[in-house]
């Protein structure tokens, strides 16, 4: 018995010498040496290659101005424009088209600039772009001035110094530093492109990765000038004499301004991309008609540029568009005016994001205010919309010296009880013998069709001058919040911010000046005449 | 499990395993299947559970489609890994519930196991099976429509609406869409074996149509295992190979976007939809026209059903191999020794032909639209096992243990492509208009229908993962057993960081009281058990080293992901305690099990507040903790040699309880789903996994519904939602029960199941959308007595108590509507499985045994409130459950089972 136990252990203990081994082999820690390549993705970029193509990252920024572009600024600010309305009866009638303001898209026009442009921005400057390549920064920085003056002048005060700053709660700042914030920028970057453009005549080192000006150097300062002026006319009745000294800089800064068409800042459709125009009006089943308001107005003053941007109605006169806030699931609305997608907004036709004919009117308001170098009011007004005909290819004829056409009265084929009369007696012709409040519609109207289809500047313009005069909403499901005669004045702080930064979106509302909604009037947006 | 064949064998698996909830796809025939054990508690991983077969795991992953994740739906379901095998080959399964089955199987089981062993050879039988089953399946339930009111008249572009006048026609449009779908499934298998080997071989072929048109499934399954000994009996070598080859034709699309469902509900009533289903098209027509239907856009853009299905088809192969093969020598009682390994490697092709004609939305150039993917999913595992025991001379006590190392390595090939055409309807790889991996869009929507174009190299996913592990099992007297395990993982996924292992350990406890004590006679058995153990998981590749991308023109895009601290693996403790009992000389059987799992560091990707200039934010947080029971009680009320009747009821009750989200960083709510149309889906601090929020009518604080309006024809009274989302309800049952009962009489058997879930509540958004176009049976009603009938109050304080039908059926059921109205018990129990059979044998024939059941399957609902099968998910993902979005309605199937042995 005791033998076969030691036989048995002995063998044991020759198999459990040799697991031992196997075990202790075993024990080792594993052969994890390749770890870090299986867990590094082949399909995206090396840090070094991220760096060889670093100055295409413009164009995706770029793209990103109109990212989510029927949420976030067709359905809102192009609506309110008075430049479309939608026959799509979007959530039963429960849409911002009506005042009741959808969490749901808006928050887009918030969060996307941030996500799609702040962001990259901020990486480009982590990756040492302000001193290793200041002209590269010089275009990242005018593209988030841009993109974020948008959401500025959509929501009204937003994180801006302080964004990137926390994981936790990032401080909102008000208006006015916003803006002072965006012409210290530009100023960075107007400064940074003439040292480039002095130091290296010609060179356009971005290139095609820029799919606004090819990289090419004096278009950006010209952007850059022109940027500082139509930002200095905004706040010119919150901040008068910041708006004076800004446009004063801005009209005599080296470079100059959009001048001609071919200064126009539209950003291309690359690879797959498709107008985001084509794409509502189109590919989703006609999202997207022309609005009652742009209609009367073009045809009233046999507007050449008409047909250019309008596809006829089947029903009543060709430029009838429809009433903002009408009920369309009274008639076919769809057989009404739209926006023209089979020559002008077609599929890989660009987005504008800045004209030279905006400037002429600027220009033309700066004068009327008699600010220095601002020119002659007749001639930049007039000079204008000669641009705009060039601009949209089209003859002006006799245009300018029109005395008598006016907005046409508004007739609804489908449903009588949005009819309108006309509420502008607003004439083409340049009177200089008129008040300046009749200059300033006469210039506001033309910029606002000269600009089309630009809904984002067009409101601004409008909530801050009054003009062009724009029917007011059939429909008012805003709960009181909104006044249907002074119309919609901004758009409500998005849901995730009261979710994620609600410290400090709390505190913003403070600094709003009314509550976060639909009827409070931002900074600039002061309550008082335009002179 | 094979008394009732179904296209996914895990789904014959409902109702009979306490705790394990099915919630079978709503894709067709071959759908994938979400199986949830023990509660869901991963937000952003996998809740299912591993599947292991003969000792080793296998993938369970559909093809590059992902599953929908909104209500937009977009791709089609490509079946699960489960559904590929075939159940003829399955000898048993067992399921390991907790995270006991860690130590041995790794993270992977962290939501537990479905161990499946496999048939084999059987020493000195020879033997022949064959088996046939037929059943036809139909809709179990169809939506319920008014008759009364027809199309609304006037040309309203877009959506067609039934808010008309009176009609005295009615038309069963659903008819001429449906049919009875099939299922047959032929299959043989060959076992035989000697003292020195055994072999075992089966085919299987599958073909299975669906209820919509178009849809079917082909499969064709192959299995050879081969077991030998050698060296007398020292070395036993085990291999197989299953190969496994199948076809899915036109799987129906989900959600809003083209699926044929949608068109067909709303279609107007009283309008014939024959001529529409005679010609779809007319071929001679260019874009939208050449689509023959009642209208083109809309805002749930509605499509002619049979184009979808002819002129919008998919298509979806697989190829599966699975070789298996394990070794092992036995130096002698105390010690053996076993490596294994196997190789499971999937390759799925799919193509969806979008010909042009079809909507704008997914044909933007209108020359038609092609979605290519092929990707071979490839997962080589290999273990060395030592079992040793313990030579001890007191043979009271026993020790056995097990010391293993093994290697699980994944990765991914393959490619996508997709894109509008050049030439349009040529369906072909160079005729997509190319564009590299894009990211710029106008518009996410669009982007889940994938009509953007995208060709890229899908990422490989290369995960690795090394483990050592070691079991010590303790016994005393056969009556005590301690079971101690350990093991480490080193993971790829968290290389760069300084947490690229991790160790979990864990102890069961189990005492065989009958054993032990001197127990009442009627007490046949008891057995005590409990368990603690812990459980280590990665994280998902690629998220510990931030990459940067380009888009479709080759520019940079930066990743904005972060991080909060460095990721870290995530970790389950589980606490079980449970009995097993006996009595009545095993008549009566009782188990009892109570856990509680609480699932800390959970990798959560966080969407922090925009200005963050974070994208993403990369947190290990959470503590998600289920606590449940489950019992199964089981009894043979008669048992003689002509009868015998045994009943088994089992039952299981799951809490879930979202403790912590990430309340270090201030975050206490995680969004699933963000929609942004109708509802969500959170994880909120002190909620529970799977909670529905959605908008709910706005009510004065007297409860009456507050009206917009003025109640003039201009602007109607009609309802408002409320200001934020409010939690509407969870769809996770709070109670299972499973009751089968078996009869056996001479050669007669018969065996029933009923099942039902108590408790939950889902959505029907289906419901909303036919509310809102006038269709329902509801909403005829309402238009019959005047309006629907609410308390309600206007903006002027006075009561109203009718509000027009149509205005408030569009307000509250419209897309984006509040569909916190559309809430339904989810509470169902119906007969899930009946069969009767009868066995006989032919004498002197070769033939063993012959058997011919009639079989059904989810016969009758007892009971049922909600308008569709609370069961089907939409999505096997951790999101849309409970939300029916034109899902395809659950079937009942009947039909015929032969069995032959030889």
């Amino acid at each position: 018995m005791k033998n076969n136990s030691i036989a048995i252990l002995k063998q044991g203990k020759n198999s459990f010498a040799g697991i031992s081994i196997l075990m202790a082999s075993l024990m080792l820690p594993g052969c994890t040496k390749n770890f870090e390549k299986y867990n590094t993705n082949p399909s995206a970029l090396t840090v070094e290659q991220s760096r060889s193509i670093a100055s295409t990252a413009i164009g995706p920024l770029e793209q990103a101005i109109y990212s989510n572009y029927q949420i976030a600024q067709n359905l809102s600010a192009d609506a309110y424009a008075g430049y479309m309305m939608s026959p799509t009866d979007f959530r039963g009638g429960n849409n911002n088209l009506k005042y009741a303001l959808v969490d749901g898209w808006n928050v887009t026009g918030f969060n996307d600039q941030y996500k799609l442009v702040m962001a990259p921005v901020s990486k480009i400057a982590q990756a040492g772009a302000r001193t290793l390549n200041p002209d590269l920064w010089a275009v990242a920085l005018l593209i988030q001035v841009e993109a974020m003056d948008r959401v500025t002048d959509r929501f009204g005060p937003i994180p801006y110094t302080k964004a990137g700053t926390s994981l936790i709660s990032i401080p909102y700042d008000d208006q006015a530093t916003v803006y002072q914030t965006f012409f210290k920028q530009i100023d960075t970057a107007a400064t940074n492109l003439q040292t480039y453009i002095a130091a290296n005549p010609g060179k356009a080192p971005i290139g095609t990765g820029d799919l606004i000006y090819n990289g090419v150097y004096t278009q950006w300062l010209k952007f850059a000038n022109s940027l500082r002026l139509r930002l200095a006319m905004r706040i010119v009745k919150a901040d008068p004499a910041t708006a004076k000294t800004q446009a004063e800089k801005a009209m005599s800064a080296p470079g100059g301004l959009l001048a001609a068409p071919g200064d126009d800042a539209a950003v291309a459709q690359s690879g797959s991309r498709v107008n985001d125009l084509y794409t509502v009006t189109i590919a989703y089943g006609g999202d997207n008609h022309l609005n009652a308001a742009i209609g009367s107005y073009l045809g009233g003053f046999n507007d050449p540029r008409g047909p250019i941007y309008v596809t006829p109605a089947t029903k009543g006169t060709p430029y009838t568009g429809i009433r903002l806030g009408a009920d369309v699931t009274k008639g076919d609305y769809k057989s009404l005016a739209s926006y023209n997608c089979l020559t002008t907004f077609t599929q890989k036709a660009p987005q504008l994001i800045m004209t030279a004919a905006e400037m002429w009117f600027l220009k033309a308001e700066a004068a009327v205010r008699g600010w220095t170098g601002a020119g002659v009011a007749k001639d930049n007004y007039e000079k204008g919309i000669n641009i705009s005909m060039e601009q949209w290819g089209v003859a002006i004829g006799d245009y300018l010296n029109d005395a008598t056409s006016k907005q046409a009265a508004y007739v609804d084929p489908l449903n009588a009880a949005n009819n309108a009369d006309p509420i502008s007696t607003i004439t083409v012709k340049w009177d200089e013998a008129a008040a300046n409040e009749v200059k300033l519609e006469r210039i506001i109207t033309q910029k606002w069709l000269a600009i089309f289809p630009d809904g984002q500047e067009a409101w601004a313009d409008y909530r801050r001058t009054g003009y062009p005069k724009l029917y007011p909403n059939l429909s008012n499901l805003s709960g009181g919040t909104i006044d249907t005669k002074i119309q919609i004045r901004r758009i409500p702080y998005p849901s995730t911010e009261y979710n994620t930064n609600s410290a400090a979106v709390n505190d913003a509302v403070k600094v709003l000046g009314g509550p976060d909604n639909g009827g409070t009037r931002l900074w600039w947006d002061v309550n008082k005449g335009n002179f | 499990m094979n008394t009732v064949k179904t296209d996914n064998l895990i789904n014959s698996l409902n109702g009979k395993i306490a705790g394990l909830t099915i919630s079978p796809g709503a894709s067709g025939v071959g759908s994938s299947a979400k199986v949830v054990l023990r509660g869901s508690r991963s937000a952003n991983g996998s809740n299912q559970p591993l599947y292991v077969i003969d000792g080793v795991p296998i993938l369970n992953t559909g093809n590059a489609n992902a599953q929908p994740t909104g209500t937009f739906g977009g791709t089609t379901d490509g079946g699960d890994g489960i559904s590929n095998l075939n159940p003829e080959d399955i000898e048993s399964i067992t399921v390991l519930e907790g995270a006991s089955a860690a130590a041995l199987y790794g993270s992977q089981a962290q939501n537990g196991v479905l161990l499946i062993t496999t048939k084999k050879g059987k020493v000195g039988k020879a033997q022949v099976d064959f088996s046939s089953s037929f059943t036809a399946n139909n809709t179990a339930y169809r939506p319920k429509f008014q008759n009364q009111y027809g199309q609304t008249p006037g040309t309203v572009s877009g959506d067609v609406t039934s808010w008309g006048p009176s009609i005295s026609n009615s038309e069963d449009n659903l008819k001429k869409f449906f049919r009875t779908g099939t299922n047959l499934t032929n299959a043989i298998n060959f076992s035989s074996g000697s003292e020195l080997a055994q072999t075992y071989f089966s085919y299987a072929n599958t073909h299975a149509t669906g209820i919509e048109p178009g849809n079917k499934l082909d499969r064709n399954n192959f299995n050879l295992r081969e077991t030998g000994s050698f060296l007398n009996n020292k070395l036993t070598v085990d291999g197989s190979v299953n190969y496994v080859n199948q076809k899915i034709q036109n799987a129906p699309q989900l959600g809003i976007y083209s699926n044929p469902l949608i068109s067909l509900y709303a279609f107007p009533r009283g309008v014939d939809i024959q001529p529409y289903k005679t010609q779809y098209e007319f071929p001679d027509n260019v874009g939208v026209d050449r689509q023959n239907w009642i209208t083109h856009g809309g805002d749930f853009h509605q499509d002619n059903p049979w184009w979808i299905i002819n002129r919008e088809p998919n298509y979806a192969k697989r190829n599966r191999m699975l070789l298996n093969g394990s070794v092992k020598y036995t130096f002698n009682n105390y010690l053996n020794i076993q490596v294994r390994g196997n190789v499971d490697r999937i390759s799925d092709d799919f193509e969806q032909d979008i010909y042009a004609g079809s909507n704008n939305l997914y044909n933007s150039l209108e020359t038609g639209n092609l979605k290519l993917s092929n990707q071979t999913l490839t997962q080589k595992y290999g273990d060395v096992l030592v079992n040793f025991t313990v030579p001890l001379k007191n043979s009271d006590f026993k020790i056995n243990g097990l010391l293993g190392a093994s290697v699980n390595d994944q990765q991914l090939q393959g490619y996508s492509f997709g894109g509008d055409l050049q030439t349009p309807d040529y369906f072909t790889a160079g005729n997509i208009i190319v564009s590299r991996a894009g990211t710029s869009s106008s518009n996410t929507t669009l982007n889940s229908i994938a009509s953007l174009v995208n060709s890229f190299a899908l990422p490989p996913n290369h995960s690795q993962t090394q483990a050592i592990f070691a079991n010590a099992d303790f016994s005393y007297k056969n009556w005590a057993y301690l079971t101690v395990t350990g093991r480490k993982d080193w993971s790829s996924n968290l290389s760069f960081t300084n947490n690229d292992s991790y160790v979990y350990p864990s102890a069961g406890l189990s005492v065989i009281l009958s054993q032990a004590l001197e127990l009442p006679k009627a007490i046949n058995y008891a057995k005590v058990r409990l368990s603690f153990a812990q459980v280590g998981n990665t994280v998902p590749p690629y998220l510990t080293n931030i990459q940067n991308t380009q888009d479709g023109s080759g520019a940079l895009v930066f990743n904005t992901a972060g991080y909060n601290g460095t990721l870290k693996p995530e970790k389950t403790n589980s606490f079980e305690l449970g009995a097993d009992l006996r009595f009545l000389n095993d008549k009566l059987n009782f188990t009892f099990t109570y856990y509680k799992t609480n699932t800390l560091n959970q990798y959560i990707p966080v969407s922090y507040s925009a200005p963050t200039l974070i994208s993403t934010g990369y947190v290990n947080a959470g503590n998600v903790q289920n606590t449940g029971l489950e019992f199964t009680l089981g009894y043979d009320v008669f048992k003689s040699s002509n009868f015998s009747w045994n009943t088994t009821v089992n039952a299981s009750t799951n809490k879930n309880k979202i403790i912590d989200v990430d309340s270090k960083d201030g975050i206490d709510k995680f969004f699933l789903t963000n929609d942004g149309n109708s509802y969500q889906s959170e994880l909120v601090k002190g909620g529970s996994y799977g909670d529905i929020y959605a908008p709910t009518l706005l009510r004065d604080d007297k409860g009456r519904v507050v009206l917009g309006g003025d109640g003039t024809a201009e602007h109607p009274y009609a309802p408002t939602p409320s200001a934020a989302y409010n939690l509407v309800g969870n769809p996770n049952p709070k109670f299972q029960l499973g009751w089968s009962n078996s009869f056996s009489y001479k050669k007669l058997s018969l065996n029933l199941l009923v099942d039902g879930k108590f408790g939950g509540k889902v959505m029907s958004i289906t419901q909303g959308l036919l509310d809102a176009t006038g269709v329902s049976e509801e909403s005829g009603q309402a238009r019959a007595q005047g309006g629907v009938k609410v308390n309600g109050v206007n903006a002027a304080g006075q009561a109203v108590t009718t509000v027009d039908a149509q205005t408030w059926y569009k307000t509250i059921g419209q897309r984006g509507g509040i569909t916190g109205e559309y809430m339904y018990s989810a509470t169902v129990v119906r007969l899930r499985e009946a069969s009767l059979g009868y066995t006989w044998s032919i004498a002197n024939s070769g033939i063993k045994s012959v058997k011919l059941s009639v079989v059904g399957r989810n016969i009758l609902y007892f009971y049922k409130k909600a308008p569709f099968d609370p069961e089907i998910a939409m999505s096997t993902g951790n999101t849309l459950s409970g939300i029916d979005v034109f899902n395809q309605p659950a079937t009942r199937n009947l039909g015929l089972n032969l069995n032959v042995s030889f």
